[in-house]
C-alpha cells in the first residue's frame, strides 16, 4: 500500500511543474508536487553574492510577448528593469578587439550585412513551421535531415557571418549548430518570435531582468502550494496501469523511501532527465526514443562581481561577441541600483565541454581572463567569481534547454506531449510557444494540468 | 529638428541606394507593404509604399492603412535616410520605435541594418 495518496501527482517544482500543480490546486483537484531539490524553480535559480547582490544561475530575463511570465510577475508584483544597453558593445574578432553600436558587430561591415541577411533568411524560413506539429511544416523531412551547421555552410558564404551567427546560436541553444535540426531551429526560433527577437536585448527576449531574482514567481507559486510541496524528495520510480500510477520517492542520505499513488501523473522533467526514472513497465519504445534524441545542452553561467560598472565609464554596455576563448558572449548583469558592477558571461557548447573537467575556481579564471581580454585590467580583479555549470548539475544535467537532435520532430514528434496511459508531460521542450523559455514552462504546464483535470473529470 | 523638406530629400537619397541594392531588393520579395513615418518632435507623418521589391517615394502624410508605424524625431529620420545615423543603436536604446506584426518589424529592422551596412 502507498503511503500517501492522492488525484493527481506533478514531478519536478520548475516553473512547468509550479504552474501545473497550482492549476489543479485551484480546480480543487487533490495535486501534490514532489520535487528532488531543496529549492523550486528548477533550471531558474537567484543567488545572492557575498556583497548582497541577487544574480541568477539560470533564467533570468523577461521580453515582450512573455504574456504568462508577465502576468505572474504581476501577481507577485515582482519589479523589473531594463536589462544595461547604454553605449557600444565589443567585438573580439580574429584576435583584435573593436567597439560597436547596435545589435551586430560591424568591424567588416559586408559580414555584417551577409550575417543579418542569413537572420533574416533563419526567421522567415521558420514562418510556415506549425507551432502544435512542426513534423507537418513543408518539406518536414528535408529539414529534419539537415542540420543548422549544414545550412550555414550551404547558404552562408561569408565566414563572418557564420560566426555571428554560431555565437549567437550556441548562447540561445548551448549547443553547436551543427547538433541542431534545422526543423527544430525553425520551430524554436518561430516559437519565441524569430532570431531577431532572441537575440535582442531592447524589443527582444532579453530586454528586461527581475529586480529580486527570477526565481520569486516559482517561490510566489510554491507559497501557495504550502504543504503540498515536498521538497528534496526526488522521484526513482515511476510504476503505472490502467489504475494510475505509483510513484517512488526516495531522499538522499538514510531515509527510507516512500511510495505516492495518484490517479494521474504530471512528468515536469526535460525529457532526457525523464528516462532516468525506472519505469514500469517501461515507456513505449517511441517515448524512450525520443528522449534518447533530446540532449541537453552545455552552458555555464560565471558572474564576476566588481565594485561598479567600470566598463560604463568606457562608453560600454557590457555585451562582448567573440570569436575566440571560453566566454563568447557576455552582458551587463549588475543590479538596478548601480551597487555593484556584474559582468555576466557564458560559456557555451564546445567551450563549456573543454572545461568540464576544470575546477569552477579555473572556470571561474579562465572566464576572468577573458572578461579582461574585452573590457581592460580594472576587469582582472574582481571581488567575488560566481561560476554555476550546468551540465554537472545533478537534477538538470546542462542547459538551457534540450536540444533535438536531426531526426526526432520527424520520427518522434507527437510523442512530446502524447499522455501515456495516466502519465502526462509538461517543462519547456514540449512548449508550443517560447519553447525553452521560463513563458514556455508554465503555458506547458497549464496545458498539462487541463489534460489532467479533464481526464478526472471523466 | 529637420523640416519636411529635409526628410523628404534625405529619403530619396536613400530610396535610390536601397533600389540598386541587389540585397535588399532580394529581402523585399514578396513584401509588399504600407508604412507610416510619424516625427515625433515635429508632428509630421509621411508614408512609404513598397511594393515589387522597390520602395516608392515618400508621400506626405499618412495614406492608407499601415502595416507598420515607425516614431522617431524628425533629425533622426533625416540622418537615418542620409546613412549617417545606425538605426540598430536607436531601436536598441528606444528612441526608434516599429509597430506592426512580428514578420514585419523584423523584416523593417534587418533590412534598415543592412541599407546602413551596405552602403
Amino acid at each position: 500500500m502507498a503511503d500517501r495518496e492522492c488525484q493527481a501527482l506533478v514531478v519536478g517544482a520548475g516553473y512547468a511543474g509550479l504552474a501545473a500543480a497550482r492549476e489543479l490546486l485551484r480546480a480543487g483537484v487533490d495535486v501534490l508536487l514532489v520535487e528532488a531539490r531543496d529549492r523550486v524553480g528548477g533550471r531558474v535559480w537567484t543567488d545572492t553574492t557575498a556583497g548582497g547582490a541577487v544574480i541568477d544561475h539560470g533564467g533570468q530575463w523577461i521580453g515582450p510577448g512573455q504574456d504568462h511570465l508577465q502576468k505572474l510577475a504581476d501577481e507577485c508584483g515582482a519589479a523589473t528593469f531594463p536589462t544595461f544597453t547604454a553605449g557600444d558593445g565589443v567585438e573580439w574578432r580574429a584576435g583584435q578587439r573593436h567597439t560597436y553600436a547596435g545589435l551586430i558587430p560591424t568591424s567588416d561591415p559586408a559580414a555584417a550585412a551577409d550575417g543579418i541577411e542569413a537572420i533574416f533568411e533563419l526567421d522567415l524560413a521558420s514562418g510556415d513551421v506549425p507551432l502544435d506539429a512542426p513534423w507537418e511544416a513543408p518539406d518536414a523531412r528535408a529539414r529534419d535531415e539537415q542540420t543548422l551547421g549544414s545550412w550555414l555552410a550551404a547558404t552562408v558564404a561569408s565566414p563572418g557571418a557564420r560566426q555571428v551567427i554560431t555565437v549567437a546560436v550556441k548562447s540561445i541553444f548551448g549547443t553547436e549548430p551543427g547538433e541542431l535540426s534545422l526543423l527544430f531551429t525553425h520551430f524554436y526560433l518561430r516559437s519565441g518570435g524569430g532570431l531577431m527577437n532572441l537575440a535582442r536585448t531592447t524589443n527582444g527576449a532579453q530586454e528586461r531582468r527581475f529586480t529580486g531574482g527570477a526565481q520569486q514567481g516559482a517561490t510566489f507559486l510554491a507559497a501557495e502550494l504550502g504543504p503540498r510541496l515536498l521538497l528534496s524528495s526526488p522521484v526513482t520510480a515511476i510504476a503505472y496501469g490502467p489504475d494510475g500510477v505509483e510513484v517512488t520517492v526516495r531522499p538522499p542520505g538514510p531515509v527510507a523511501s516512500s511510495t505516492i499513488r495518484a490517479e494521474r501523473v504530471i512528468v515536469a522533467m526535460p525529457p532526457a532527465l525523464s528516462v532516468r526514472l525506472d519505469w514500469s513497465p517501461p515507456l513505449p519504445g517511441r517515448r524512450d526514443q525520443l528522449s534518447m534524441r533530446a540532449p541537453m545542452g552545455s552552458v555555464t553561467k560565471v558572474h564576476a562581481v566588481y565594485d561598479r560598472p567600470f566598463w560604463r565609464d568606457d562608453g560600454l554596455n557590457g555585451q562582448v561577441v567573440s570569436d575566440d576563448g571560453a566566454v563568447r558572449v557576455t552582458f551587463d548583469d549588475s543590479p538596478a541600483d548601480g551597487s555593484h558592477g556584474i559582468l555576466l558571461g557564458f560559456i557555451a557548447g564546445d567551450e563549456c565541454r573543454a572545461l568540464d573537467a576544470a575546477t569552477p575556481a579555473e572556470r571561474g579564471r579562465t572566464a576572468v581572463a577573458d572578461f579582461t581580454r574585452y573590457f581592460g585590467p580594472a576587469a582582472a580583479r574582481p571581488l567575488e567569481v560566481v561560476e554555476q555549470h550546468w551540465p554537472a548539475e545533478s537534477y538538470t544535467r546542462g542547459g538551457p534547454v534540450a536540444v533535438f537532435s536531426p531526426g526526432l520532430l520527424t520520427g518522434f514528434g507527437p510523442a512530446l506531449r502524447e499522455p501515456v496511459g495516466p502519465i502526462h508531460w509538461a517543462g519547456t521542450e514540449t512548449a508550443t510557444v517560447w519553447c525553452g523559455y521560463i513563458d514556455g514552462a508554465l503555458s506547458s504546464g497549464l496545458r498539462a494540468a487541463g489534460e489532467v483535470a479533464a481526464a478526472l473529470a471523466r | 529638428m529637420a523640416d519636411r523638406a529635409e526628410i523628404v530629400e534625405a529619403y530619396a537619397d536613400w530610396r535610390t541606394r536601397c533600389n540598386d541594392n541587389e540585397r535588399l531588393r532580394r529581402m523585399l520579395r514578396g513584401w509588399d507593404r504600407v508604412v507610416h513615418l510619424v516625427a515625433t518632435d515635429t508632428g509630421d507623418r509621411f508614408t512609404v509604399v513598397v511594393a515589387d521589391q522597390r520602395l516608392a517615394a515618400l508621400a506626405d502624410g499618412a495614406e492608407a492603412v499601415a502595416d507598420l508605424v515607425v516614431t522617431a524625431t524628425s533629425e533622426d529620420f533625416a540622418d537615418l535616410f542620409w546613412g549617417d545615423l545606425n538605426p540598430s543603436e536607436k531601436y536598441m536604446s528606444g528612441e526608434i520605435t516599429l509597430a506592426g506584426a512580428q514578420e514585419d518589424v523584423m523584416r523593417l529592422d534587418a533590412m534598415s541594418m543592412v541599407a546602413f551596412l551596405d552602403q
